[in-house]
């Protein structure tokens, strides 16, 4: 009977989502469209399943659906061709300079870890905690970190070497781009993330997914009661063992005859090297797990009720622990209690919504043009770490752009109209006459007011023939323009300080011109 | 600091400088700023001043005056085009020089047997943005044009300012210092800092640090960096000006339509002419008059040989 190849549908499968999704990641040139980031992205679980928290709505419910679905139908075919944590891991091998993978014999699962992450993500979110929790246990999230983070900076200077040694040659085609290096704070973690990912990727296969991952977790549950199961055939099997050697996740217990497709990440390698075509899906809906031997009975049994404890345990240790204090919470009281002590994107809402939402893949710190949108460090308090903010010391953040909001997967960027985002009031500026260069040199600048888009600085008539900056307060939308354009070091005379909830700042309204004086001819 | 004391001997001696003809290229650090080649005859430099006409028809008017491109481009030279690119606003807002303008003059000069024809700016906006919704980016490309990365600093070169004030070195954009013709074509715009915007100005988009500028007595510098680098021509696009809320601008009701081109080698006459389009005396734009001062150019319109030209 033919049967069609289910490997290489798989393999085709993982280098479109998951070379397309690196495609946008690293795309510093903005040369990609946004719609293929945000896409990519948003076919991934947890921003689906966080964008239909945030009420983003039918698309992420039939996306959530649609994953949670499938798993129930063929098992973990998510793991293998949607997550891109999860093809990296099968890439990194490849790349590891060993002729041969290793034999990985088969293993128990770990289900106290497995199911203690797993109850550590539902606990945190349940705790009010969702978007660092998720940010720390989401695998989409971390690889948009690796790639934003770690890879970016690789193809930039491999870009600029390139260029330099086309203008050495007289072919001018390409264009230098400033390294998007994010510092070691917000890179710590990346890193960790991937040697950490990596090593196991290349010593024990897909362990991270089938101990760490929440996500392979859940959906590991799900496969568990799979309509259609990858089931061996044992009495077509000859025990020759190649399916271990091309198993990576230690789930086929060969002894028993079984496969544990609640760790099966459905890459059918097994398949494809089983002479006897012993390994095939087969029609399980009804049929209890342990006669047809996919999986273990015990082990199985063990593990749900590790997990019910584990998660429990959890739950109650996580909801004891009080969310982020609010800001009036602060032992010296503050005139202005809107005040954030870092800047979120616009199209966020507040500084809360925004950080329970986010979890930190950055995206948009990869599509922001200007790259004004950097990593957090303790810049939100800690619950907000690694969530991008606007640090205007480096940039502003362009009048006419959203390309935050288009990416964005999950709904905490919202993706504002550009009239709203051009009254939506992210950060309001503060100025320091004392500080300023028309004040303190007597010279002429106005840096801050060239730059403002609204004219919410704006100079008026000062000593002399000299002008000097004064705000409009009602008009200013906090970009940073002014503070990014003001001169003055080490402590800049005008700056942008953020809103936690972010407010509506009033439209210019334009006097309307008296018409040129055409017929004047020429006025010297 | 300068005294007044050096400060006037500088003038001075840049005054009796220019006054001999045929020696403002000693200088000239670099070839890009040799002398104007044609009609800037040292007494009475030549303004052109076309009104009502389109805008290429306009410029075209305004180099026949001066015997045509050629007289500025010679085949084989490589030549800048240095628009005005500072924002990303469309053309309509008249934040940036109009891309129609420099595509006739990209047009002009490759017609005329130049070897290349670069254009960049080091803009406020951020660049690729910048570039494509100004429109130059891709009327340039279309004209035949290399569009260049102003946001590159390994392309920029520190030159020495020995007779400036304020500004004694700056890095300056290799295209400035290597180019064998620079055309500095800038739009004209009201501006909260400099009063004005127009020849003078847009040559601070073609130094890296603008920051020190603001810092050091910004009009000083710009009048400074023109010891140095001069073009070889200025047109000034005053199409439609904008009046107000410059130099970004606020909306396209921050314009008027003045259907104006000014051209001049006397990169200081062009200003004065300018600001008097806006409606100030010459004298009122500080970096202008600082400019005159140190004899790099005649505020006094009445020594200018003015063309006053309308095409309707």
């Amino acid at each position: 009977m033919w049967r069609p190849r289910l490997k290489p549908i798989r393999v085709a499968g993982a280098l479109a989502v998951g070379g397309g999704l690196t495609l946008a990641l690293l795309d510093f040139r903005s040369a990609a469209p946004a719609p293929l980031g945000h896409w990519l992205a948003s076919v991934q679980l947890v921003p689906a399943a966080v964008a239909l928290a945030t009420g983003v709505g039918l698309v992420a419910a039939v996306i959530a659906g649609m994953i949670l679905v499938g798993t129930l139908l063929v098992g973990r075919v998510y793991c293998s061709v949607v997550c891109p944590l999860g093809v990296l891991q099968d890439v990194i091998p490849r790349l590891a300079l060993r002729r041969r993978q290793p034999r990985l014999p088969h293993a128990q699962p770990k289900n106290a870890l497995r199911y203690g992450f797993l109850g550590l993500c539902v606990a945190g979110v349940a705790a009010g905690w969702g978007g660092l929790t998720l940010a720390l246990l989401d695998p989409y999230s971390h690889f948009g970190r690796i790639a934003t983070g770690l890879f970016q900076p690789l193809l930039v200077l491999a870009n600029n070497a390139i260029v330099g040694l086309g203008e050495r040659l007289g072919v001018p085609l390409l264009y230098r781009v400033e390294a998007p290096w994010l510092g070691w704070g917000a890179l710590a973690l990346p890193l960790f993330m991937l040697t950490l990912v990596g090593m196991l990727a290349v010593w024990r296969g897909r362990l991270f997914c089938n101990t760490v991952c929440p996500v392979g977790t859940l959906l590991g549950l799900m496969a568990r009661r799979g309509a259609w199961r990858l089931t061996l055939d044992r009495a077509a099997c000859h025990k020759c063992g190649n399916c271990l050697q091309a198993c990576k996740a230690q789930c086929i217990d060969l002894r028993a005859g079984a496969i544990d497709v609640s760790r099966c990440v459905a890459c059918y390698n097994c398949v494809d090297v089983c002479a006897e075509r012993a390994i095939a899906y087969r029609f399980a809906w009804i049929a209890p797990a342990r006669k047809l031997g996919t999986a273990a009975a015990t082990p199985a049994d063990l593990g749900r009720r590790t997990f019910i404890a584990d998660a429990t345990v959890l739950a109650v240790a996580t909801m004891s622990m009080t969310p982020p204090p609010p800001a009036a919470a602060k032992p010296v009281p503050v005139v202005d209690d809107n005040r954030s002590g870092a800047v979120c994107p616009p199209g966020a809402g507040s500084v809360e919504r925004y950080l329970s939402r986010c979890t930190a893949c950055h995206l948009c710190v990869s599509a922001c043009p200007t790259h004004v949108l950097r990593p957090a460090l303790f810049e939100y308090g800690v619950a907000g770490m690694l969530r991008p903010r606007l640090d205007f010391n480096r940039a502003f953040c362009n009048y006419d752009c959203r390309r935050c909001g288009e990416v964005c997967p999950d709904g905490a960027i919202a993706l504002l109209d550009l009239p709203e985002k051009h009254v939506t009031r992210i950060g309001r500026s503060v100025f320091t006459e004392d500080l300023c260069v028309v004040k303190k040199k007597g010279t002429d600048c106005s840096a801050c007011s060239e730059h403002c888009p609204t004219k919410a600085v704006d100079p008026v008539p000062y000593r002399g023939n000299l002008r000097l900056p004064a705000l409009k307060a009602e008009l200013c939308i906090g970009c940073g323009a002014c503070e990014f354009a003001c001169p003055v070091v080490p402590e800049k005379a005008i700056t942008v300080n953020g809103r936690r909830r972010h407010e509506r700042a009033q439209k210019p309204v334009e006097k309307p011109l008296a018409p040129a004086p055409a017929a004047k001819d020429f006025p010297f | 600091m300068k005294s007044r004391r050096d400060f006037i001997k500088t003038g001075l001696a840049f005054g009796a400088a220019l006054s001999c003809p045929g020696v403002t290229g000693l200088f000239a650090e670099e070839k890009s700023a040799a002398a104007p080649p044609v009609a800037a005859t040292v007494t009475r430099p030549v303004l052109v001043a076309v009104r009502e006409g389109g805008r290429a028809a306009m410029l075209d008017r305004a180099l026949a005056e001066f015997g045509g491109i050629g007289a500025f481009v010679k085949p084989g030279q490589t030549v800048l085009i240095k628009p005005n690119i500072g924002w990303d606003v469309p053309p309509e807002r008249g934040g940036n020089t109009h891309p129609e303008l420099v595509s006739r003059l990209v047009t002009l000069c490759l017609g005329a047997g130049a070897k290349s024809v670069s254009i960049f700016d080091n803009t406020c906006d951020q660049w690729q943005r910048t570039y494509a919704n100004s429109g130059i980016g891709p009327a340039a490309e279309a004209a035949g044009a290399r569009v260049v990365n102003g946001k590159d600093e390994s392309l920029y070169r520190e030159v020495e300012i020995p007779s400036g004030v304020k500004l004694r070195r700056t890095k300056v954009h290799s295209l400035v210092l290597d180019s064998d013709v620079f055309l500095n074509v800038p739009v004209l715009k009201h501006h909260s800092g400099a009063l004005m915007t127009a020849a003078m100005k847009n040559l601070m988009g073609v130094v890296w640090d603008r920051r020190f500028y603001h810092n050091n007595d910004m009009p000083q510098c710009i009048a400074d960096f023109l010891t140095v680098v001069r073009p070889t021509l200025n047109i000034i696009d005053a199409y439609h000006p904008m009046v107000r809320n410059g130099p970004r601008g606020r909306s396209a009701e921050d314009v008027v339509l003045m259907r104006t081109l000014l051209a001049s080698t006397d990169i200081v006459a062009v200003d004065a002419a300018a600001a008097k389009l806006l409606g100030h005396a010459p004298t009122d734009v500080r970096h202008v008059q600082l400019a005159a001062q140190l004899g790099l150019g005649t505020i006094d319109l009445g020594a200018v040989d003015i063309r006053r030209l309308k095409l309707a």
